[in-house]
């Protein structure tokens, strides 16, 4: 019982970081994994999904349909930030760096300017359960549960369907996915969005977990930058196992060293990882280098 | 500052020569007619201006170093360092560190100071060594370096107890490291000690002029043609001999060094460092200072460092919440209309407006 | 959600109200500039822009009672971002470019040490209205916030005696937190009780599965929450969630942030926490007082003891100049040396040591309570900041212009 109970406790620690940086990289692996675009205002994003979630699920709206405005909401807000800005510097990755942060820095004053300085939090649902005497969050259950159908979802769409066959054409060869007749202007357009709105289901799902202020976007941006590097251009040959390996070493390191070298362990890994494996894991899965 | 173009046998005459070249922007006696009457106008400002404004300048000239860095390793050698404070914090401990063990008599805050830059661009020649060699480029160098930046950040916020000293200094974790004493000049009758005020504005003025022609003298000199070379085609470089690696390495360090200086007088200026001067929206202040102005070229680096850091005090003081998003706008507009820079832009233009009217 | 004022309007409003108010009463010497370096925007708004509106109340009521010594306050805000750069900025122009009278300043001990190099070279006078871990020993200074052991000597015994002797700390991993926690441990081993955990957090942090497992897998009877900061926040969401189930006790939470106005109840069940000031304090000095700060600013979200503190800290110095007959700050450090400079205020009665230049306090043990209502289940009154004086600092007798802390003491004598 004793043993199950620490297997189990060790598992749930590292579905929850699993599922954290999977959820919260998977709007950047788009953005910045297929795109090229570093996307600094990727926190913003997921505080735009957060506070519409929680605005929604105040105003009566249930919890998944809410979750599911905020990540619509935050992905047209991506798509009008495409149009009107990052259109202009795909040619110009480091600008574009310069572009999202002063984005950025408009969203989070903004925001405090116009909703004050905190939002009343929504409460996480679901309660908890009971294993072997300690008592575990159920809704973080569903997060993970959540972060492998992510995964699984965007497999399938990129992969299988029309539009991720488009856009992976319109991403890696744009001049001759334009001469087969493709609108690569939209397809631009709307795989920004994809990732804007996959940033604000981040922000929906972890809303009823956390604190809403103006800043809370900052929490998960290195996280995402980390796993996002860590596993390179691929984001499904990459991503994945890098959420996973930065778990695992996350995890571990908080739970025998405590939070300081959990995190300090994640920026050590992503500079070793560099240095070691220039192309990311997916690179280094598939045999090739940049 | 008139210089002739025919090449003098003196190696002194062909150091000067290369104060202008093709790397910088501005040439000919009139532009060296502007900066001496900048300079002038500079030496004279503490004559008019209130004590407060003369320390505050001398702070706003103490980050410009930091930028120049910046604008040689990016602007120059084409690479985006994120974490120019990671060394920049490494030398402002530094200073704290050696100056609270040795203290400020016999000028030992001059060598602190030296020694602070020393340390944070040896720092930066082995993260240099280990990015180039290790092959990384492009957004990658910026990600490296904002994790050095931000594991120093986190690895200091914590050295709150008693057992994070080094010598006499305690660390003090987040809340920061204070007691240094400032810049101490040795001098017959008691030692001058430069409080933010006149003496030490005049002191980083000269600082800044040194540093400004030195850059411009090493930029259009063989390595900094080299350094440009790489950055429009390092496959070429490669080809024509030269090590690309060794080349970036250098340069890195040259800016780390820069930005170490600022440290250390940072510190020395405010008598505190803390670990979130090398957090990341610390970090993330010199891009925007170097690409306001305009990264290629370290005349529009510099000034455009003073105006923005002068426009957004200004902004804080009279637009108050709205500063940040102005910060924001700004951002945005520079990255759109002028993505050369708001400062090499209109240098451009005025450099239109003068060959016009000449012919 | 209401909206926050911008400074230039406080700016103005405080300028118009000392002009208005002033016109015929004030006697001729010009009005006494205060300095307000407060963070308005960035991380830390949310609890301090309370404290300027509460600095304008003050000023507003001391005006239109006819000034301090018959001259009219005038306030000069800063918004000083929750950036340090910023305070070393606006605090050299106070000082020097605005030349006010008096600063009050500074809601991160951060900033506090950032700015205190600067008092202490122009030799200006600054109060310090917060909260923080205690130790600053600076003849520039007077802090009127609560320390560890105003806050600590009182709230861990009574836990101990309540819930029983195993303590579990989760502090921020920061200079507060760390030296808070030397103060709870210090104390639950003076009370024969066991520290059953000790666990420091990175500011920043915001995901908390591991920490806790770790409280649960200890016999702990309560846990010690000394977490800093938005992201730290988050722990009572998840370990409400996870159905922890043990009594909190603090000394930042509620008081500063009023976490449980903003959390969805019952994240903070259960939470007992020794504060100075609150708003739900039921006195009718506390009443009167939420009446005139609702009067004057009725969108106010929350008045923390931040805010209480500053509001004394005005009246503090209110007496203290019209006792010395001037602004001069060795007078004002005479009178306060005679050692009864006292205020009866919003908290009860309070008084400025001479010795530590900090301020005795009425101790409220506010609970939070499922709904997140609060009740007061015990108070003490008159608790003195009797650390530094005993350790060793004697502002009367010299000025170290230092910070100590439990494992670094002032020097013997």
């Amino acid at each position: 019982m004793a043993l199950f109970q620490s297997v189990f406790a060790m598992l749930y620690q590292f579905g929850d970081t699993f599922a954290f940086l999977v959820i919260s990289c998977a709007g950047l692996a788009v953005i910045f994994g297929m795109m090229g675009v570093i996307n600094l205002a990727h926190g913003e994003f997921i505080m735009c999904g957060a506070y519409v979630t929680a605005s929604a699920a105040r105003g009566g709206l249930p919890l998944p349909l809410a979750i599911l405005t905020g990540a619509l909401v935050a992905g047209a807000v991506g798509m009008v930030v495409e149009r009107l800005v990052i259109r202009h510097l795909y040619q110009r990755p480091l600008d574009s760096i310069i572009a999202t942060w002063g984005i950025s820095l408009i969203a989070t004053q903004g925001v405090l300017i116009v909703l004050g300085s905190t939002m009343q939090g929504i409460g996480t649902p679901l309660g908890s359960i009971d294993v072997g005497g300690r008592s575990y969050s159920l809704y973080r259950l569903v997060l993970m549960a959540c972060a492998l159908g992510l995964l699984g979802g965007l497999y399938l769409l990129f992969y299988h369907s029309r539009f991720g066959v488009i856009a992976r054409a319109t991403i890696q060869k744009p001049q001759m996915a334009y001469a087969l007749g493709v609108n690569t202007g939209r397809m631009y357009g709307l795989t920004f969005g994809l990732g804007a709105a996959l940033a604000g289901l981040a922000g929906g799902l972890y809303a009823p977990t956390m604190t809403m202020v103006p800043t809370m976007g900052a929490t998960f941006i290195v996280e995402s930058f980390v796993t996002v590097v860590v596993g390179g251009a691929d984001i499904f040959v990459g991503a994945a196992p890098a959420a996973a390996i930065l778990a695992l070493i996350k995890a571990g390191l908080t739970a025998w060293y405590g939070q300081l070298f959990g995190q300090i362990g994640l920026l050590v890994t992503v500079i070793l990882v560099i240095r070691i494996l220039p192309g990311g894991l997916s690179g280094w899965l598939k045999g090739t280098t940049r | 500052m008139t210089i002739s173009k025919t090449s003098s046998g003196s190696r002194a005459r062909t150091f000067l020569t290369r104060l202008e070249g093709p790397q910088t922007m501005g040439r000919g006696p009139a532009f060296w007619i502007a900066v001496t009457v900048a300079a002038a106008a500079a030496a004279a400002y503490p004559l008019i201006a209130d004590a407060w404004t003369v320390g505050n300048a001398a702070y706003f000239l103490i980050w410009t170093f930091m930028a120049m860095g910046l604008s040689v390793i990016w602007g120059y050698a084409g690479v985006l360092s994120f974490g120019q404070t990671a060394f920049f914090g490494l030398a402002g401990y530094a200073y704290g560190v050696i100056t609270l063990n040795l203290g400020a008599a016999y000028g030992l805050t001059i060598l602190a100071l030296v020694l602070a830059v020393v340390i944070g661009g040896l720092f930066a020649l082995v993260i240099g060594y280990f990015m180039f060699y290790g092959r990384i480029q492009g957004v990658f160098i910026g990600i490296v370096t904002l994790s050095v930046t931000l594991v120093l950040e986190t690895f200091m916020a914590q050295t709150a107890g008693p057992q994070w000293r080094i010598g006499e200094a305690r660390l003090n974790g987040f809340n920061g490291m204070s007691g240094m004493p400032p810049l101490t000049l040795p001098w017959f009758g008691g030692d001058i000690v430069l409080y933010p005020g006149p003496s030490l504005y005049y002191l980083l003025l000269g600082l800044v002029v040194v540093s400004y022609l030195g850059l411009r003298i090493m930029l259009n000199s063989r390595f900094g043609n080299v350094l440009v070379a790489i950055r429009e085609n390092p496959h070429r470089v490669a080809m024509l001999g030269y090590d690309v690696r060794l080349y970036q390495t250098l340069a890195f360090a040259i800016g780390g060094a820069f930005a170490a200086l600022s440290g250390a007088l940072y510190t020395a200026w405010g008598q505190y460092i803390t670990p979130s001067s090398m957090g990341l929206t610390s970090a993330a202040l010199p891009i925007v200072w170097v690409a306001v102005g305009g990264r290629r070229d370290i005349t529009a680096t510099l000034i455009g460092t003073i105006i923005v850091l002068a426009g957004f005090q200004m902004l804080t003081i009279y637009g108050s919440q709205y500063a940040l998003i102005v910060m924001g706008g700004l951002l945005l507009v520079t990255v759109l209309v002028a993505p050369q820079g708001l400062v090499v832009g209109a240098m451009t233009l005025l450099g239109r407006i003068f060959r016009r009217g000449k012919s | 959600m209401t909206r926050n004022r911008p400074t230039l309007a406080g700016l103005m409003a405080g300028a118009a109200m000392a002009l208005v108010a002033g016109a015929p009463a004030f006697a001729q010497e010009g009005p006494i500039r205060i300095g307000v370096l407060e963070d308005q925007s960035g991380d830390f708004a949310a609890a301090t822009m309370v404290k300027v509106h509460a600095i304008e109340l003050a000023a507003k009521e001391i005006n239109d009672a006819g000034g301090i010594d018959g001259r009219p306050v005038e306030l000069v805000v800063y918004d000083t971002q929750s950036d340090n750069r910023r305070y070393q900025e606006f605090m050299r122009r106070v000082l020097q470019s605005d030349k006010v009278d008096v600063v009050f300043a500074g809601f991160s001990s951060a900033s506090r040490e950032a700015y205190r190099p600067i008092v202490n070279q122009f030799d200006g006078l600054a109060f310090y209205n917060n909260q923080y871990e205690g130790g600053v020993c600076d003849n520039n200074m007077i802090v009127t916030g609560a320390v560890p052991e105003q806050q600590f000597s009182t709230l861990i015994p009574w836990m101990m005696e309540e819930y029983g002797p195993n303590v579990y700390t989760l502090a921020a991993d920061y200079n507060f937190g760390q030296i808070s926690a030397e103060w709870v441990r210090q104390i639950v081993e003076e009370n024969g009780g066991t520290m059953v955990g000790e666990e420091f957090i990175p500011l920043g942090v915001s995901q908390f599965g591991q920490t806790i497992q770790n409280i649960q897998a200890t016999e702990a009877d309560f846990v010690v929450t000394l977490l800093v900061g938005a992201a730290q926040a988050s722990y009572y969401e998840q370990a409400s969630s996870a159905s922890v189930g043990l009594p909190m006790a603090s000394s930042v939470n509620v008081g500063q942030g009023y976490e449980h106005k903003r959390f969805t109840p019952p994240s903070l069940a259960n939470m007992f926490v020794t504060t100075n000031y609150i708003e739900e304090i039921d006195t009718p000095a506390s009443k009167d007082f939420v009446e005139r700060f609702h009067a004057m600013f009725p969108d106010e979200p929350y008045i923390n003891q931040e805010a209480a503190n500053s509001y004394i800290a005005m009246n503090l110095y209110k007496q203290m100049v019209e006792r010395a007959g001037t602004t001069d700050h060795d007078a004002i450090r005479a009178v306060l040396a005679e050692g009864d400079v006292c205020f009866d205020g919003p908290s009860g009665n309070v008084c400025l040591d001479p010795k530590s230049q900090h301020m005795s306090h009425t101790i409220y043990l506010a609970k939070v309570n499922d709904d997140h209502s609060i009740s007061f289940p015990k108070v003490w009154e008159d608790i003195k900041p009797y650390w530094l004086g005993e350790a060793g600092c004697d502002l009367t007798k010299n000025d170290p212009s230092a910070q100590y802390t439990p494992s670094s003491p002032p020097p013997a004598q």
